[in-house]
């Protein structure tokens, strides 16, 4: 029996559309939410969004399928967020941390759980907020950790970052919001 | 280390632990040594407590692609998709072109040796001449057709200037 990985990387080796479709429906709210992330603004990760999915259409056949695909796409749209920022300013991913003409964008839309937002609302809100401030490897480490679940390898193939340093971005990241909290319970 | 015993290295090993991994996840003997950490060690025990609330804060903002953006992608991607199709088969098309003009080129090579092989049997030139005049007969087309390029090229160069 042919597993998951396998089909899609056939798949992506054909450009089947009905393929790609599915797939962009499958993984749309978290690539939406890994480029918000990394951008800060919706406008420009809706773009991102698009010309993710247009690359990975035009370089399908790169996935070998011994990867997660979403590990790859992730991987495949830090690229593009990476040359985006490139062309809009000389700058890498960590010289984001100074760009501070784009607040975070409100949330578009729910979760599916209408419990977890009432109970979590202020946190969550703060949070997201927080998040804005954090630096933006830290930011990425952690949204890729506990909102995507990838594992800490994982992460580390997407961003190309040794494990050690993975692993302490994780722990600063975290460690970075938590003084949020204490304004929360206080 | 303070008087229960306990280092600086316990506490960031602990709090390592805990911001890396579900602690499902952790060896026995690792869990089993953070277990006890936390019950003699408060400051961690809150690091813990604030790890998994900032863990489940993390996972319920929400984000959510709205129903436009996929549809528009969506769009986009077949539409690239057909171009690529298109380009794919010109591509198979001018491939298949070079493959026929090559074999068309090598035959009417072999036909025109044969005739050069014939014409000098009939007017008897030396052995050591007709093999240039074969290849002066494919060469001077060639070359005629690049020194008029060059020529219009550098006309051109010229003109601009």
């Amino acid at each position: 029996m042919v597993d998951e990985k396998s089909e899609i990387a056939h798949g992506l080796r054909r450009r089947d559309p009905d393929l790609l479709d599915r797939l962009i429906e499958q993984y749309q709210h978290r690539l939406l939410r890994y480029l918000l992330s990394l951008t800060r603004n919706r406008a420009t990760a809706e773009d991102l969004f698009q010309e993710t999915w247009i690359r990975v259409l035009e370089r399908g056949h790169q996935y070998d399928g011994k990867h997660e695909f979403s590990t790859w796409l992730f991987s495949v749209s830090r690229h593009l967020v990476i040359d985006f920022f490139r062309r809009k300013q000389p700058a890498s991913l960590n010289g984001l941390l100074e760009d501070e003409d784009k607040p975070m964008d409100p949330p578009a839309s729910g979760q599916p759980s209408a419990f977890d937002l009432v109970a979590h609302r202020e946190l969550s809100e703060r949070i997201a907020v927080g998040l804005d401030h954090v630096a933006a490897e830290y930011r990425e480490a952690l949204v890729l950790r506990f909102q995507e679940g990838l594992s800490l390898e994982e992460i580390s193939v997407v961003t190309g970052a040794p494990l050690g340093t993975v692993k302490s971005r994780v722990y600063r990241g975290l460690s970075a919001l938590q003084p949020l909290l204490k304004g929360i319970r206080a | 280390m303070n008087n229960t015993g306990i280092t600086k290295n316990d506490h960031l090993r602990a709090r390592q632990m805990l911001a890396l991994a579900d602690a499902a996840q952790l060896p026995a003997a690792d869990r089993a040594w953070l277990e006890s950490h936390l019950e003699a060690c408060d400051s961690c025990r809150a690091f813990a407590q604030d790890a998994g609330d900032l863990v489940r804060a993390l996972r319920s903002i929400p984000v959510a692609a709205d129903r436009t953006l996929v549809a528009a992608t969506q769009m986009r991607v077949r539409l690239r998709a057909r171009e690529l199709r298109q380009r794919d088969e010109r591509l198979w098309l001018v491939g298949v072109s070079c493959v026929v003009v090559t074999l068309t080129a090598a035959l009417t090579n072999l036909a025109c040796w044969r005739g050069f092989t014939w014409l000098v049997e009939r007017t008897h030139v030396s052995a050591a001449t007709w093999p240039a005049a074969f290849v002066a007969l494919f060469i001077v087309p060639a070359l005629a057709a690049s020194v008029l390029l060059l020529a219009k090229g550098t006309h051109l160069a010229e003109h601009n200037r």
